[in-house]
């Protein structure tokens, strides 16, 4: 089978991308990495059956969103931080804090709280499923409110984006 | 494709270590732009999550969640790196540590 083979370079691409987002200092070379994790993300989508979420997944993050990150990024011109492993009072405990986090996430996931009620892997996929077709149908019947909602929340966000970039703080 | 080769548990062990690695980036890192980058990746920790429970349902109202929180993704990524640039225009740092007052 294919799919374990796949599984494998996606998720283990995914990680390695995602350590060097959080441990790069550079901050072109975390952006850069970021989009490697969103292209594995994408790629796993695939096998998942959700072929339309991958392409947006490709066409808004990795393209729109990233772009936005980069131009910040090279407007700025951000000095680089301090080192990042400099004995710091308050790093141990975010790494201690997140392994928390960790541990409790893998409890719930290996206690089967939640697949409860559904056999593994034994629900035959209605056809269509995660065509584009499907997922407008869906959306613009079942999700046709949270849709509009959506709507008048990017213009929001365009207006206070506008508004908040152009201020002069005098 | 009807049956999972892989098991659900597999893809819910990524997206929690993901999610971790995004959760270390926020507490960890200093800089404002790599705090946001962090918070795309537990955001799109969970959006595999999304995508994996709803194979494993056969629904589809998963990947409808997931096509919500990439817009208010959008939405946050557009109006924070704003307020990022207003603050290193004003300040000339993006660090979080140094912008600790609400007065300009």
């Amino acid at each position: 089978m294919l799919e374990p083979v796949l599984f494998a370079l996606f998720s283990v691409s995914a990680v390695v991308f995602a350590f060097n987002v959080v441990f790069r200092r550079n901050a072109v070379h975390c952006a850069l990495h970021l989009v490697g994790v969103l292209l594995s993300l994408s790629g796993m989508f695939v096998l998942l059956n959700a072929q339309f979420i991958a392409a947006i997944q490709i066409l808004i993050y990795a393209g729109a969103i990233m772009v936005l990150f980069l131009f910040v990024v090279m407007l700025l011109n951000v000095k680089g931080e301090a080192p990042l492993l400099t004995p710091g009072a308050w790093k141990g405990f975010g790494f201690f804090f997140a392994l928390i986090v960790f541990v409790e996430l893998l409890y719930i996931v290996l206690s089967q709280g939640g697949t409860e009620g559904t056999p593994a892997a034994a629900v035959p996929l209605p056809p269509g499923f995660g065509s584009p077709a499907e997922i407008g149908r869906i959306l613009y019947s079942t999700w046709l409110f949270p849709f509009e909602v959506t709507s008048i929340l990017l213009l929001i966000a365009v207006i206070g984006a506008v508004v908040l970039a152009k201020r002069k703080f005098a | 494709m009807q049956t999972l080769s892989v098991p659900l548990e597999a893809y819910q062990l990524v997206a929690a270590l993901l999610f971790t690695i995004g959760l270390i980036g926020v507490l960890v890192r200093r800089s404002a732009l790599i705090i946001f980058m962090s918070i795309e990746l537990m955001l799109n920790a969970v959006n595999l999550s999304f995508v994996a429970f709803s194979r494993q349902h056969g629904q589809m109202d998963g990947q409808i969640f997931v096509f919500f929180v990439m817009s208010v993704a959008a939405a946050e990524v557009a109006v924070g790196l704003a307020i990022l640039v207003a603050i290193f225009r004003n300040r000339e740092t993006a660090n979080v540590d140094e912008v600790h007052l609400l007065k300009g």
